[in-house]
């Protein structure tokens, strides 16, 4: 039963954060140490990020501007925006040859008027299927056809489906039966109940907890995960154990 | 029940929308609210401009579990002969506690505009509470219109406008006005909503709410559980602000 007050009861590894300033909306969390002071309140212990300057404006340099915030720790993980263009895969695979790629994100080329298309979208979708490399894809303006076309024909790719809403309601069971190597991350998926269901089709092993902070607050979906009837082992997975699983490689399962 | 406060959902519906996986499953909603540990929640039904048919379900709905939801009524402008009379109908005959209004539905006309007028009137000579939807297609700077003019009446703005500009608009009306209220339910999670709304219109001004069952209550109950406010802002905010209200 709920308190007042709220801490996590299994370790949180949150698969999407957002840091970084948009040409409108200045960051709330101004720095790493800013960052990390939001993530302990709320019982985070690790993160995947990605620069909102990848998304706003340009994958290149929006990566470079991610390096100050990752240090040595290893409590913020890096993911590298990237589009189907000779530079931005250039960037990644230099990135890949030192050892520092874990996922990718991919960025939106729609609004530019280039489709989710194999014939768009062949030589980086290859590289990242035979390279182990998982790749995070934004839902909010996503096109389903194409989505699902041109994402089996890389059966091995391993993806995570970020950002899903309750618009989305029907497209997301069918996408995760079509696409048995995706996972759904849950920022802002809210239909009623509908995490329970989904965890009795499909398995908690397919969904992934994220916040996507700082567009979303950190706490609140943490929070309903600790709140329906996942047992304990479906809720450490959901919150940290299937990230790692994808980020080492594993999550064709 | 959380931590000795009766929790009351201010904003849930009745009614069904499929492309959206929304429909008005009592069992799948009390069980969600049982494992959130929400108490009640008030719910309406704002898709027909008749208000009866609405209304007729509203009251149905609520008869299955009457310790669990609060039926609020519903009257549309679009049928500016049916507002008083059925409005008299739900609060009297059907029970009904407060009263729901959709502008989105209105095209061509704000929420402070005469058409409007007898809803607000009819609450001012009860004393009922009104929540309003608000966001960007119904700018709750109306309310700073409207609340002066009703005293007697309490409005509520749905969403507490949603984003920044409307919200922003929402807490000038309440700072002005001591009968307006600012409700939370809201995809828009942004940081620190939660913390703006008791910072700059105060606990007792806010009421929780969730959307429910177009949205889970839980991710909402999550917004404030997880704000960086006061145990006692909470308390106001979950529940004890509504009771005040509804004078429960």
């Amino acid at each position: 039963m709920p308190t007042l007050s709220f801490k996590p009861r299994v370790p949180v590894f949150d698969a999407n954060i957002r840091v970084g300033d948009t040409p409108d909306t200045p960051s709330p969390c101004r720095s790493r140490a800013e960052l990390l002071a939001e993530m302990d309140f709320h019982g985070v212990q690790r993160a995947v990020i990605y620069h909102a300057h990848t998304e706003a404006t340009s994958p290149i340099a929006g990566n470079e501007r991610l390096e100050q915030w990752l240090g040595d720790d290893g409590r913020l993980v890096p993911q590298w925006s990237v589009l189907p263009t000779a530079e931005s895969l250039a960037q990644v695979e230099a990135l890949y040859a030192q050892g520092r790629v874990r996922c990718v994100r991919l960025h939106d080329t729609r609004p530019a008027g280039l489709p989710f298309r194999c014939w768009a979208y062949a030589g980086l979708l290859s590289w990242l299927s035979e390279a182990g490399i998982p790749a995070w894809i934004p839902l909010p303006d996503a096109d389903a056809d194409a989505l699902v076309t041109t994402l089996q024909a890389y059966p091995r790719l391993v993806t995570v489906l970020v950002g899903a809403h309750y618009t989305h309601a029907l497209w997301v069971r069918p996408l995760l039966r079509a696409l048995p190597t995706a996972y759904l991350e849950l920022s802002r998926y809210e239909p009623i109940g509908e995490l329970e269901a989904l965890r009795d089709e499909f398995g908690a092993r397919r969904l992934v907890y994220g916040s996507w902070h700082t567009r979303y607050a950190m706490g609140p979906m943490l929070f309903y995960l600790h709140h329906t009837d996942l047992s304990d082992e479906e809720l450490a997975l959901v919150c940290a154990g299937n990230l790692e699983r994808i980020l080492s490689g594993e999550g064709v399962r | 029940m959380i931590d000795g406060v009766q929790v009351i959902d201010f904003h849930a519906h009745v009614g069904r929308m499929d492309r959206y996986g929304m429909q008005d499953d009592a069992t799948m909603m009390l069980r969600a609210m049982d494992m959130a540990g929400i108490d009640r929640a008030c719910v309406f039904h704002i898709f027909y401009p008749d208000g009866t048919s609405s209304n007729d379900l509203t009251a149905r709905f609520v008869a299955q579990h009457p310790d669990r939801f609060i039926g609020f009524a519903y009257v549309s402008p679009l049928m500016p002969e049916r507002m008083i009379p059925e409005l008299t109908r739900a609060i009297d005959e059907l029970g009904l506690a407060a009263i729901k209004l959709y502008p989105p539905y209105v095209a061509g006309q704000d929420f402070s505009q005469a058409p409007w007028d007898p809803i607000y009137q009819f609450a001012n000579e009860r004393g009922l509470t009104i929540i309003i939807h608000t966001g960007e297609d119904a700018p709750p700077k109306h309310l700073s219109v409207i609340a002066p003019r009703y005293p007697k009446a309490n409005f509520v703005a749905g969403h507490s406008g949603n984003t920044p500009v409307e919200r922003a608009q929402g807490i000038a009306a309440v700072q002005a006005n001591a009968n307006v209220y600012l409700e939370t339910c809201s995809t828009f999670r942004t940081p620190g909503v939660i913390e703006q709304l008791v910072n700059e219109a105060g606990a007792e001004r806010v009421l929780f709410g969730t959307d429910m069952p177009l949205m889970d209550p839980r991710p909402q109950l999550g917004k404030v559980i997880t704000a960086r406010i006061s145990d006692e802002a909470k308390r106001m905010i979950l529940g004890e602000n509504a009771r005040r209200l509804l004078g429960l």
